[in-house]
């Protein structure tokens, strides 16, 4: 997933938790990620919101005891989807709303996305005030509008400004600042601007990695 | 805790804020879509807000 919709995530939940903080509001969520698709699992993934959940409203009784049974059984049974979602149930009634925040659905375990969308209405039906927020590559809009069909879909592409602070504060901290001069640093950042026509439709990545090339061009340039 | 999920989706929030620079992205909780998404008014029909992205080449590298 581009880092701008991940930064989009993780300002997102920021910004809810610190609104959340004084009232009886929770914020859960998850980022997806290929390299750790294979534990991205219905149950896990619903778990680790329940988890996220119970951190606000305490660890309820039934969860305990849940828990406690498991715990005997098995060798350590855990719950199937129907147990997490009643308890999630239960938990989201107790809250006055709830945010669930999913970055980067196109990388989760394909074969788990049906599961996750019902999982993810099911909360809605019940719970009409949650609300979800989703991050992913532009074809996974057409798997969300199937089961949310009135869904809001914001674009985001990088913006002059935003890159410009980037690019800034990556020079920075770069490792070899005496390698740095005025010169240079202006026209680090002016050719990554000028190129960002290319790179209007793709993420903020791909400057970064351009002007790591850039710059490396002109100490080459320089020297 | 781990009994109900192996993932810890609170480690990788924390990467990924300290990585992230201030101001960049604050137009977005600044936009109409958001803030009428936030305030839940719209019940089931405006439950869902979709930021839709291309994705990265490379981001591993710059982790």
């Amino acid at each position: 997933m581009s880092l701008t919709a991940r930064n989009t995530s993780s300002l997102l939940i920021d910004s809810l938790c610190d609104r959340a903080r004084k009232e009886n509001i929770a914020v859960a969520g998850l980022y997806c990620d290929f390299v750790s698709q294979q534990e991205q699992t219905i149950t896990n993934i619903m778990g680790a919101i329940l988890k996220q959940l119970v951190g606000k409203v305490g660890i309820p009784s039934y969860l305990r005891e849940a828990f406690e049974e498991g715990k005997a059984e098995f060798g350590g049974r855990g719950l199937r989807l129907a147990g997490l979602m009643g308890m999630l149930r239960t938990v989201i009634a107790s809250l006055s709303q709830v945010f669930i925040c999913v970055d980067a659905l196109d990388e989760c375990l394909p074969k788990c996305l049906p599961e996750l969308f019902k999982s993810l209405s099911d909360i809605v039906r019940d719970s009409p005030s949650t609300r979800i927020f989703v991050t992913g590559r532009p074809h996974v809009r057409g798997d969300i509008q199937k089961c949310f069909a009135k869904a809001v879909v914001i674009p985001i592409s990088p913006n002059p400004n935003d890159i410009r602070n980037y690019v800034e504060m990556k020079l920075r901290k770069d490792a070899d600042p005496e390698a740095m001069n005025n010169d240079l640093w202006a026209d680090i950042v002016r050719v990554v601007l000028e190129n960002m026509s290319d790179m209007c439709v793709r993420p903020f990545i791909i400057p970064t990695l351009s002007m790591m090339d850039t710059y490396q061009r002109l100490c080459v340039d320089s020297s | 805790m781990r009994w109900l999920s192996p993932l810890e989706p609170n480690n990788r929030h924390q990467t990924v804020r300290n990585d992230r620079l201030d101001g960049v992205g604050d137009w977005f909780l600044e936009t109409p879509e958001f803030q009428e998404w936030r305030s839940g008014e719209g019940g089931v029909d405006k439950a869902v807000l979709f930021c839709s992205g291309d994705p990265g080449v490379g981001k591993t590298y710059l982790r």
